[in-house]
């Protein structure tokens, strides 16, 4: 059925087969096979095109380090997911998968005339090749590059999978399941610490999986890697996940774990979440993380059928799949021999071992020798043949002194390549640890470390079974007794192992012209030697640079297989030593991860919080629209039946100003100021002089920041000689008790004041309307309600309906105006009895929409929407709640800055259309001359504009450069389609006498 | 005077249904109450009066202070740190109490600044033998016997909320018992947030006076 597949060997459940399909194609695997094992062992090794030259490529890797084999998966019901790495992604009955970036088939893809104009496609190639003519730029090159590039297909429907997260708190987490990190957490897990161990394959033992010769402690590898597992499950206090990712390593020992739960399932569970993203905060941290093997760069060493020589190992040991009945093995490293050996052992016919080196070890030799396979040392690959799978490899001997002797061509069906291991250092440099430079094995090993973590194993540079499973041992140990646990690392007893020596090359050398070579360093990208070295001569000497130039690294495998290998390129080319150019920063995540974990809950209703009033559900009982106010849901406006909300918020606005109108204020922030010093830290604090303001009155107070432009404004009433009630905008409340904290704590330490954050606690409902004080006279004791006794700016606390309440008069309405607050529990009941109450009068619950109206038609700013952070209080007309006498107060020095003084600052001004129907739209901008040539010179924008039904006109407010001076000038506020003009009028547009304050 | 009857309400009366909710099981994982009628008063020692406001506290709820993460219990209130030199006083509101600063006012006048926040806060409930699992998705307190006993305060976030979460004397089946505060307008999303995280394990849904608890 299989026709690489060798019966009875592997990990794989070769009684338990799985039908999936690759474009289209129906294929069989088995249980435990990933879509690359499966995929080979049909004889599939064309996968995929790369993403700029379409070269046809195949599965370079078995692991998350994959950077050819990306797939579209399609698990049905709209859960499609492209770039998946085959070799992760685990089959399972009904899988289907497609092929990426090419057009109109895999085989024959249009898209691969770019191989053939590779001359065009060099580093940088987007900022040199489509320069000219310039206007083609937008137009033409750009969409057409970006239209074909990108990797894989994004989804088109919101993704309908759930995601779970959860916290997790452990004493040592282990971060690997190989050799190392098995016996890290079997130490740690005996000392009975608290213990975690991930990894991110779906069953544990990491390379002790691939590996066939090596027994431990007299056992197999498989049989002591299925006690060791056995053991963990056993131990209460310890948690073993499997398909689980580390993908972060952030401060103070917070790990980020991406597990995936039912990707591998035929049919998952109805609700079953996707996949968990667990934050992990361990006391100690083991990293064994492992190595992964470096590519040989040489011309043609992309070609499908080209893949890592110990991948190749593991898909026979671990998955029973021969990758070639017809290998060879091109090397620099002893490692590739043992896949030679297996592979012959496992009846393939390895046709050579070409090994750079001129000198191996004797063992090596003599075992190849005796499984009768040519052994070519000292030669070099210098190319390869076969245009959707390798055919054949061109090798050449290089004598002692540098000459190249004849080439040679071997045929093959596979090639496999080894230029070593690189240690993956990636979760120890997100803590920022620093790394060494090691000259021998040409890699970076962690060094010294920032958080309680320790390396182990391949991933600290100790390869080999024995000393992973020393090192392991005495890391977990370790981690245990810093947890504060006794432990001490068992010894493993380790035969059938070989010493494993190898060099690290550069680009392999050539006897055919270098320049013209198509020697891949990262296959992702299509990044090449020769695009490296041609970045250095343009002049890039950081690595970070260069990486950027010829995206060397970048994507969605992060150059786990091409980093080091372009780094040793550049690091020559520029001439300076490898740890010298440095190392491109590893950032989290280690493997691409999904949106969905990261988003976690929050998605839909839960997407973030809304924050409610006491009121809120009465206005949805009562009809009303909401908009949403920062984290608030606030009413928008009350439409009756039929109305829109044009309708609706002329009724309300004409109600208001006629009658009665009530609206929940309860969402503007509160924050009580209380101490002996409340007074003189007001005075600092705010534009406006505070220690005269009489208890019992209010004052409209205006909060800069240091550099002078308004930040927040607010009614503040004195509610006793020390303790006053200040309110602020409702989406500056928590900024601006921030603001006062920081000052207190660090500026005025000295004053004895205390701020409470109040917002909660009140229930706040305005009353406005010449019929407000009529209506709620009756209700109200404790307080004389008189126009001498509670004027307009006044402040009393006395009960409403019995219930306390602290209640001012003031007004955003250019109405007799009230704000009631009261205990939160009661704002409900006191809001249905004060509109009950309010039937005589015909009072109309109103919106934001409305509030918005009627503040504007009196020109009461709205900071953040008049003001945008530039505008000083003269600015913004509020010249006049400057106290010029005080010695201080947050933002005056920079109030006195020239250019804070200059006549032609922006300033905030009315405008009235000439056409008295046209609303301008709020943001437009304002020119002085309409007919000047684009781009026009601006001068201003609109801040603020309604219709106005009291006027019967529109209005609106804007800032202008000079604008107070222009006043009765026309302006143009040119629009797709025609230009308006307006006149520039003062602010207030209705009672400017405030005559309705007390009407 | 206007005849009035008191209709008081909490920002969870719409959202809290009492009764089942979530997975279908024979024994709810989680059971979640809301606990209304309470009053909650934030003490703030001013600056220099840490001990004598501690001294007061002593005096007036016959306990010592929560010391750091430790909330206590006292005849008549729950005492919860909720930050340095400070804390947070629970109790079973009396009915006709308009004003729980009132009676405090004596014991700590001029040594600690009184915040009423009764109505600023909503009270939840969460205990059963899975409330832990549930509350390990929401909150990143570890709150293992180890670390988080009974007894055990933390003022920490949930959904990027600011909560004060305790652990109360477990409950008669040994199942953890956990209490948060949260602001009151943010507790109706927070409260649909707790029943999402707690759906799979099948919840039972109560509300609660203080007084009966």
């Amino acid at each position: 059925m299989n026709a690489y597949r060798i019966k009875g060997k592997g990990r794989v459940d070769q009684r338990k087969p799985v039908r999936f399909s690759f474009n289209g194609t129906a294929y069989t695997g088995y249980e435990g096979d990933t879509l690359a094992s499966a995929l080979l062992a049909n004889g599939v090794h064309l996968v995929g095109r790369s993403f700029k030259y379409h070269r046809p490529r195949g599965i370079l890797s078995a692991g998350s380090e994959e950077p050819n084999a990306l797939v579209g998966t399609d698990r049905g019901n709209g859960r499609f997911e492209p770039n998946t790495r085959a070799t992760v992604l685990e089959v399972f009955e009904g899988l289907n998968t497609t092929s990426q970036n090419h057009w109109p088939s895999l085989k024959r893809d249009v898209g691969a005339i770019n191989d053939a104009l590779y001359m065009l496609f060099s580093a940088g190639f987007y900022y040199k090749t489509f320069m000219w003519p310039k206007s083609f730029w937008n137009k033409v090159y750009e969409p057409f590059i970006r239209g074909a590039a990108g990797l894989g297909k994004s989804p088109t429907v919101p993704d309908p999978d759930t995601y779970a997260s959860r916290f997790a708190h452990c004493d040592v987490l282990v971060v690997g399941a190989g050799p190392a990190g098995l016996a890290a957490a079997l130490e740690a897990g005996r000392s009975g610490a608290k213990v975690m161990l991930c990894d991110e394959q779906a069953e544990l033992g990491g390379s002790l999986l691939s590996e066939t010769n090596a027994r431990i402690d007299g056992a197999s590898g498989w049989d002591w890697l299925k006690a060791a597992a056995a053991e963990l499950a056993a131990l209460p206090n310890v948690t073993v996940l499997t398909r689980a990712t580390a993908i972060g390593y952030y401060h103070q020992n917070l790990l980020g774990l991406c597990q995936r739960l039912t990707d591998h399932l035929a049919s998952p569970p109805e609700g079953a979440p996707r996949e968990r993203l667990w934050k992990v905060r361990a006391k100690q941290v083991v990293l064994a993380q492992g190595a992964i093997e470096k590519p040989l760069v040489f011309d043609g060493n992309d070609r499908p059928g080209v893949m890592l020589a110990g991948a190749a190992r593991s898909y026979l040991n671990r998955y029973g799949v021969k990758v070639g009945n017809r290998p060879v093995v091109v090397t620099s490293h002893d490692s590739a021999w043992l896949a030679a050996y297996d592979l012959a052992e496992a009846g393939a016919k390895v046709a050579a071992i070409v090994d750079v080196r001129p000198e191996v070890a004797g063992h090596l030799k003599q075992r190849a020798a005796a499984l009768g396979i040519e052994m070519l040392t000292g030669w070099t690959a210098t190319g390869t043949s076969g245009r959707l799978r390798v055919a054949s490899v061109r090798v050449n001997p290089i004598s002692r002194n540098g000459v190249f002797g004849p080439a040679r061509t071997i045929a093959c069906d596979a090639l496999l390549m080894s230029g070593g291991w690189t240690p993956s250092v990636h979760l120890f440099s997100h803590t920022k640890g620093k790394l060494d430079w090691n000259e021998e094995g040409q890699m970076f090993l962690p060094g010294e470390r920032t958080e309680e973590s320790r390396c182990a194993g391949a991933g600290n540079g100790s390869f080999g079974l024995a000393a992973a499973l020393a090192e392991g041992a005495e890391a977990g140990a370790d981690a245990a007794v810093d947890a504060g646990f006794k432990a001490k690392a068992a010894t493993y007893k380790v035969d059938g192992e070989v010493p494993l020596m190898g060099v690290s090359s550069r680009e392999l050398t050539t006897d055919r012209n270098a320049s013209k070579a198509k020697a891949f360093v990262d296959f992702q990208n299509d990044v090449t030697a020769k695009d490296i070295r041609l970045a250095v001569r343009e002049g890039f000497k950081s690595i970070e640079h260069i990486k950027r130039y010829t995206t060397n690294g970048m994507a969605t495998d992060q150059g786990k297989t091409s980093n080091i290998n372009g780094l040793v390129i550049a690091s020559d080319a520029v001439r300076r030593p490898a740890p010298a150019v440095g190392l491109t920063t590893f950032r989290p995540p280690y493997t691409p991860t999904t949106f969905g974990a990261f988003a976690g809950y929050n998605r839909s209703e839960l997407f973030e919080v809304t924050r409610k009033t006491p009121i809120d559900v009465w206005a949805e009982e009562n009809g009303a629209v909401f908009e949403p106010v920062s984290l608030w849901r606030r009413a928008w406006y009350f439409p009756k039946p039929g109305e829109d909300m044009h309708a609706a918020v002329t009724r309300e606005c004409k109600t208001v100003r006629e009658t009665l109108g009530m609206f929940d204020a309860s969402t503007l922030g509160k924050i009580e100021i209380v101490g002996p010093d409340a007074a003189e830290f007001l005075n600092r604090m705010y534009t406006n002089a505070w220690s005269k303001l009489g208890v019992g009155r209010c004052r409209y107070g205006v909060l800069l920041g240091e550099d002078g432009f308004i930040r927040d404004d607010g009614v503040i009433g004195r509610i006793t000689s020390d303790r006053f009630h200040v309110t602020t905008t409702t989406g500056g409340a928590a900024r601006v008790l921030a603001m006062m904290e920081d000052y207190l704590q660090t500026e005025w330490p000295d004053l004895k004041v205390w701020l409470t954050s109040i917002t909660e606690q009140w229930a706040v409902i305005a009353l406005q309307g010449p019929n407000a004080r009529k209506l709620f006279e009756p209700l109200v004791e404790g307080i004389d309600l008189s126009e001498e006794g509670f004027p307009h700016m006044s402040v009393a606390e006395g009960r409403i309906y019995g219930v306390p309440t602290r209640l001012f008069r003031m007004s955003f309405t250019g109405e007799r105006g009230y704000e009631i607050n009261v205990p939160a529990r009661y704002g409900r009941a006191v809001w249905e009895k004060l509109f009950e109450a309010g039937q005589q009068f015909g009072i109309t619950p109103y919106g934001t929409e409305t509030m918005h109206v009627l503040r504007a038609e009196k020109g009461y700013i709205i900071v953040g929407q008049d003001t945008d952070g530039t505008l000083t209080p003269e600015d913004a007309g509020l010249g006049w709640a400057i106290g010029k006498s005080k010695p201080d107060f947050v933002g005056k020095r920079s109030l006195s800055r020239p250019d804070m003084l200059k006549a032609d600052r922006k300033q905030l001004v009315g405008l009235l259309t000439s056409d008295p129907n046209t609303v301008l739209e709020a943001g437009a901008q304002i020119v002085l001359d309409p007919n000047q040539t684009l781009p026009m010179k601006m001068v201003g924008h609109v801040t603020s504009s309604y219709w106005s039904g009291t006027l019967g006109r529109s209005i609106a407010l804007a800032v202008v450069e000079g604008g107070r001076a222009r006043e009765g000038a026309t302006i143009h506020v040119p629009m797709p389609g025609r230009t308006h003009t307006a006149r520039i009028v003062g602010t207030v547009f209705y009672d400017p006498e405030n005559k309705r304050l007390s009407a | 005077m206007v005849d009035f009857v008191w209709n008081v309400r909490s920002p969870l009366q719409q959202a809290v249904m009492p009764g089942r909710a979530g997975a279908i099981v024979p024994f709810a994982g989680v059971k979640l109450a809301e606990i209304r009628d309470f009053d909650l008063v934030q003490i703030f020692a001013r600056r220099g009066q840490r001990e004598a406001t501690a001294k007061a506290v002593k005096k007036h709820y016959g306990v010592d202070a929560p010391a750091p993460r430790q909330a206590v219990s006292a005849k008549g209130a729950t005492l919860i740190w909720s930050g340095p030199d400070q804390l947070m006083a629970l109790s079973a509101r009396k009915p006709g109490t308009f004003r729980p600063v009132d009676a405090l006012r004596e014991s700590f006048e001029g040594i600690a600044s009184l915040s009423d926040q009764s109505d600023g806060r909503c009270l939840i409930r969460m205990s059963g033998l899975q409330a832990r699992a549930m509350l390990a998705k929401l909150t990143s307190v570890d709150l293992h016997d180890s670390v988080f006993p009974v007894g055990t305060a933390a003022t920490t976030s949930i959904d990027h909320t600011a909560v004060n979460l305790w652990r109360s004397e477990n409950s008669e089946d040994g199942s953890p018992v956990f209490n948060v505060l949260v602001f009151s307008s943010f507790a109706d999303s927070i409260w649909h947030t707790i029943v999402d995280a707690a759906a799979e394990y099948g919840i039972e849904i109560e509300t609660r006076s203080a007084a009966s608890v």
